[in-house]
C-alpha cells in the first residue's frame, strides 16, 4: 500500500476546502467547505494510523466526526437565526461591521 | 494488515489512573455546566435567571476552593517548592504549576465576567442559556491550558469555542449586528480549527503520537520528514494564534468585539486570550523547544506584525469597542514576545501579563457597558467627548484603565510589559524589544487620545448618559481596577506564583 | 471478533474478498430480478402518488409559495438534532470492542457519557425541540 496517494488526496481535498472558504460567498457553502477540510483531515489521520499500525488515528477520526457534527449544529443554528432576521445567507450581505 | 490491527485490539487496555484531586476544578465547572443545562430544562422561566446565577457562582467558588485545596496539598508534598504537579488521565492532562496558575487566573476572571453577564440593570437582557454556555466555555478553557496531548487540546478548543460563538449572537437589542458577529466568528473560528486539526494530523504522522512529549522526543531524532514536522507545526500554530487574536490572524477580533454583547466581549477578550496563550506556551515549550531555532524567526515576524497592526489600525478607530479590540491585537503581539522567549522568565512573565491584562480588560468593558445613549451603548468615540464633565468618577476609572493598557508606571500594565521585555532581552532578542517599545509608544497615543477627548472636549448636546451601575457591575469594575492598581504597586506575590515552576509533560 | 469472518472465508487459498464479490453479485441479481419481475407479475393501477418521484415525505414540487420555496424550518431543527444524537453514538463502537478489557471502569465511563447526552436530550425535550410545531 502506498500512503503517499492517500496523503496527496487528502491534501488536495483540504486545499479545495480552503479555496472554497476563501472564494465562496454563501455562508452555507463556506461551511460545507470547512466540513470538507475536516474530512480531509480524517483521511490523513486514518492513513497515518495505517502507516503506523496503530488504532489511535482511527479513534481520533471518530472524535473529529463528532466535533464536526457539533460544529454543524452550532453553525446551522447561527446561520438559521441570522437568516430569520435578514432573509439571506450571503456573507456579502453581512455588512454592518466594517473598518 | 488485518492481523496487525487485531494484535493491537488484543492488547490489554488498562483503565487510566485519575488524580481526582488535581482535576477537581475542571470536573466541578463542567459538572455544574451540565446541572445548569438541567436547570434550563426543568425550572420555570421566571425563576431561571436567579437560579442560574447561583449555579454558575457556586461552580466557580467550589472550583476555586478545590483548586486552593489541591495547591496546598501539592505544595505540602515534595521538596521546598512543592511538587511540580501531576500528569493524569493517561497523560492527557498535565496539572503543573503553569496550569494551576492559569486555572486560578481563569476562575478569577470568570467571576468578574459572570458579574458583568449577570447584571441585567445596564446591559443585555440575554437568554438564560448564557450561563450554561459560559460554564462550558470556562471548563473548555481550563482543559485547554492543561491539555498535554493535541487531541485533548483540540476537543478543549471546540468546547471553549462553540459556546462562545453562540454567546456572541445572544444580544436582544442590536440583534442584527450581534448575529453577524456570531456568524463571522463561527466561520472564521471553524476555519482556524480545521487548520489546527490538519496540523495535528501531520504531527501524528510525524511522531506516531499526538502527545506533546512524544513529539518532542521525535523531533530530536533527525531521520524523519521535516516537511511533516514544520508543516504540522505551522498549521497548528495558525489555529492557536487565531484564538489568541494575534497579528495577521486577528481579522475576526474587531467585528466580534463590537458585535457581541459587551459582557460577553469582556469574557471573551480576557479569558480566551488567557487560554489561547496558555496553549501556545505549552505547545511551544513542551513539544517544540528543541527545534526553536527553525521556527522562532517566523514568530518574530508574527509578533511584529501583530504589534504593528494593533497599534496602527487602533489609531484610526472611531468605535471604542473596536479600539479596545485592536489594542488586544497589539497586546497579543507583546504576549507573543514573552511566549517565544523560551526561558523560565519568558513563561512566568507571560503568565503575569495575561493575569494583569485580563483584569484590566474586563474592567474596561464594564465601564464601556455603562456609557449609554437612547438606543443602547454609546460606543462611538465622538459621543464620549467631555464625559469627564458629566461623570468624573467614571472618566477617572476609565483613564486609569487606559493608562494600564498603555503600560504607564504604577499600573499592572507597566509591570507586565517590563517583565516580558526583560525576559526577552535576557534571551537575546534586543531588536524585537526595541520594536515592541516603539509600538507600545504608538499604541499609548491612541489611549491618550481617548483620555484627551474625555477631559478636554466640550460634551455634545445629545451626548450619552451614564447609567447607574447595578451592584454586580460596580463590584466587577471595582475589583478589576483594584487588581490593576495592586499588581502595579505590589506585583511580588503574583510574580512569585507565576515563576514557581515550569511545564510538566 | 473477526474469527467468524475468517472462518467463513474458504480456506483453499481464495482471496478473502471473494465473499464480498459474491454478496455484490447476489444484491445486483436481486435488484435486477425485482425490477424485471414487477411489471410482469404485479397489478397495474396508476394514481397520482405513484407517479411522484417519492411516494412518501413531502411534495418535491411545487414547493410552498410562502418562504420562497423553502422547506419549513422544523425540518432543519429535526435534522440537526438527529445528526447530533446519531453521531454521539459513534463512541459506543470503541467501547463495545474493548468493553471486556476495560471492565467495570469502562461501564461507569460509558454510563456517564450517556447521562451527559441525556442531559442535552432532557433540555431539547423540555424546551420543545421535539415538537413539530
Amino acid at each position: 500500500m502506498t500512503p503517499t496517494y492517500y496523503l496527496l488526496l487528502s491534501a488536495l481535498l483540504f486545499s479545495i476546502g480552503t479555496i472554497g472558504v476563501l472564494v465562496r460567498r454563501n455562508a452555507i457553502v463556506v461551511f460545507m467547505c470547512i466540513e470538507l477540510m475536516l474530512n480531509a483531515v480524517n483521511l490523513t489521520l486514518v492513513t497515518f494510523a495505517r502507516v503506523n499500525g496503530q488504532l489511535d488515528g482511527q479513534v481520533m477520526a471518530f472524535f473529529v466526526m463528532v466535533v464536526a457534527a457539533a460544529e454543524v449544529v452550532v453553525g446551522l443554528a447561527i446561520i438559521m437565526s441570522i437568516f430569520r432576521t435578514r432573509r439571506s445567507a450571503s456573507v456579502d450581505d453581512s455588512n454592518l461591521l466594517k473598518y | 494488515m488485518q492481523e496487525q490491527f487485531l494484535a493491537q485490539a488484543q492488547q490489554q487496555v488498562n483503565a487510566p489512573d485519575i488524580a481526582y484531586g488535581a482535576i477537581a476544578p475542571v470536573l466541578i465547572v463542567l459538572g455544574f455546566a451540565c446541572l445548569s443545562v438541567l436547570v434550563e430544562a426543568f425550572v420555570a422561566k421566571e425563576r431561571r435567571w436567579g437560579l442560574q446565577i447561583g449555579v454558575a457562582a457556586a461552580a466557580i467558588v467550589l472550583a476555586g476552593a478545590s483548586l486552593a485545596a489541591f495547591i496546598s496539598s501539592n505544595d505540602a508534598a515534595g521538596g521546598p517548592t512543592g511538587k511540580t504537579g501531576v500528569t493524569t488521565l493517561a497523560g492527557a492532562v498535565s496539572v503543573d504549576k503553569p496550569a494551576l496558575f492559569l486555572w486560578g487566573t481563569l476562575l478569577a476572571l470568570g467571576v468578574l465576567a459572570l458579574l458583568l453577564i449577570a447584571d441585567r440593570t445596564v446591559g443585555g437582557d440575554m437568554q438564560t442559556e448564557v450561563f450554561p454556555l459560559f460554564l462550558f466555555a470556562l471548563g473548555g478553557m481550563m482543559v485547554f491550558c492543561a491539555a498535554n496531548n493535541l487531541l485533548t487540546m483540540f476537543i478543549a478548543l471546540e468546547v471553549l469555542s462553540l459556546p462562545l460563538y453562540l454567546m456572541c449572537g445572544l444580544a436582544r437589542k442590536r440583534r442584527l449586528i450581534s448575529q453577524e458577529a456570531a456568524v463571522k466568528y463561527f466561520l472564521l473560528g471553524a476555519f482556524a480549527s480545521a487548520f489546527f486539526l490538519y496540523g495535528l494530523a501531520l504531527l501524528y504522522g510525524y511522531a506516531g503520537s499526538v502527545k506533546l512529549a512524544d513529539i518532542a522526543t521525535a523531533a530530536v531524532g533527525t531521520d524523519r520528514s521535516d516537511t511533516l514536522l514544520f508543516g504540522g507545526l505551522g498549521l497548528l500554530v495558525v489555529g492557536l494564534l487565531f484564538k489568541g487574536s494575534v497579528g495577521p490572524f486577528h481579522t475576526w477580533t474587531p467585528d466580534v468585539y463590537q458585535g457581541a454583547p459587551t459582557s460577553v466581549t469582556a469574557f471573551m477578550a480576557a479569558c480566551t486570550k488567557v487560554a489561547a496563550f496558555g496553549g501556545i506556551l505549552r505547545v511551544l515549550t513542551v513539544a517544540f523547544q528543541s527545534t526553536q531555532w527553525e521556527w522562532r524567526g517566523v514568530l518574530w515576524g508574527v509578533a511584529i506584525a501583530s504589534m504593528a497592526i494593533g497599534a496602527i489600525f487602533g489609531l484610526t478607530q472611531t468605535d471604542v469597542k473596536r479600539m479596545i479590540a485592536y489594542s488586544s491585537v497589539a497586546h497579543a503581539g507583546f504576549l507573543l514576545v514573552g511566549a517565544i522567549a523560551m526561558n523560565t522568565d519568558g513563561l512566568s512573565s507571560t503568565l503575569f501579563y495575561l493575569l494583569a491584562y485580563g483584569f484590566t480588560t474586563i474592567a474596561s468593558f464594564g465601564v464601556i457597558s455603562l456609557v449609554r445613549s437612547g438606543s443602547g451603548e454609546a460606543t462611538d468615540l465622538s459621543q464620549w467627548a467631555g464625559l469627564a464633565k458629566r461623570s468624573p468618577l467614571l472618566a477617572g476609572v476609565f483613564t486609569f484603565l487606559l493608562l494600564a493598557l498603555a503600560g504607564i508606571p504604577l499600573t499592572s500594565g507597566f509591570i507586565g510589559k517590563f517583565v516580558v521585555f526583560s525576559a526577552a532581552l535576557r534571551d537575546g532578542m534586543a531588536p524585537l524589544v526595541v520594536i515592541a517599545l516603539v509600538f507600545s509608544a504608538v499604541a499609548a497615543f491612541f489611549y491618550l487620545r481617548v483620555v484627551v477627548l474625555m477631559y478636554f472636549s466640550e460634551p455634545a448636546e445629545d451626548g450619552p448618559t451614564v447609567s447607574v451601575p447595578g451592584a454586580f457591575t460596580t463590584v466587577a469594575i471595582t475589583l478589576g481596577t483594584f487588581v490593576t492598581l495592586l499588581l502595579g504597586v505590589l506585583p511580588g506575590f503574583v510574580l512569585n506564583w507565576a515563576s514557581s515552576g515550569g511545564f510538566l509533560s | 471478533m473477526l474469527e467468524a469472518f475468517e472462518a467463513a472465508a474458504p480456506s483453499s487459498g481464495l482471496d478473502p474478498y471473494v465473499p464480498l464479490v459474491a454478496l455484490f453479485v447476489l444484491a445486483a441479481a436481486f435488484a435486477v430480478f425485482s425490477v424485471a419481475a414487477a411489471p410482469l407479475v404485479g397489478p397495474r393501477r396508476y394514481n397520482k402518488a405513484k407517479l411522484d418521484a417519492y411516494e412518501c415525505g413531502i411534495e418535491p414540487s411545487p414547493q410552498p409559495i410562502v418562504g420562497g420555496g423553502r422547506m419549513p424550518v422544523a425540518y432543519y431543527l429535526t435534522a440537526m438534532l438527529f445528526i447530533l444524537f446519531d453521531i454521539e453514538m459513534v463512541f459506543l463502537y470503541p467501547f463495545a470492542v474493548t468493553s471486556d478489557q476495560l471492565g467495570f471502569f469502562g461501564v461507569v465511563e460509558i454510563v456517564l457519557f450517556i447521562a451527559t447526552v441525556g442531559f442535552a436530550y432532557a433540555y431539547v425535550w423540555r424546551r420543545g425541540g421535539l415538537d413539530w410545531n
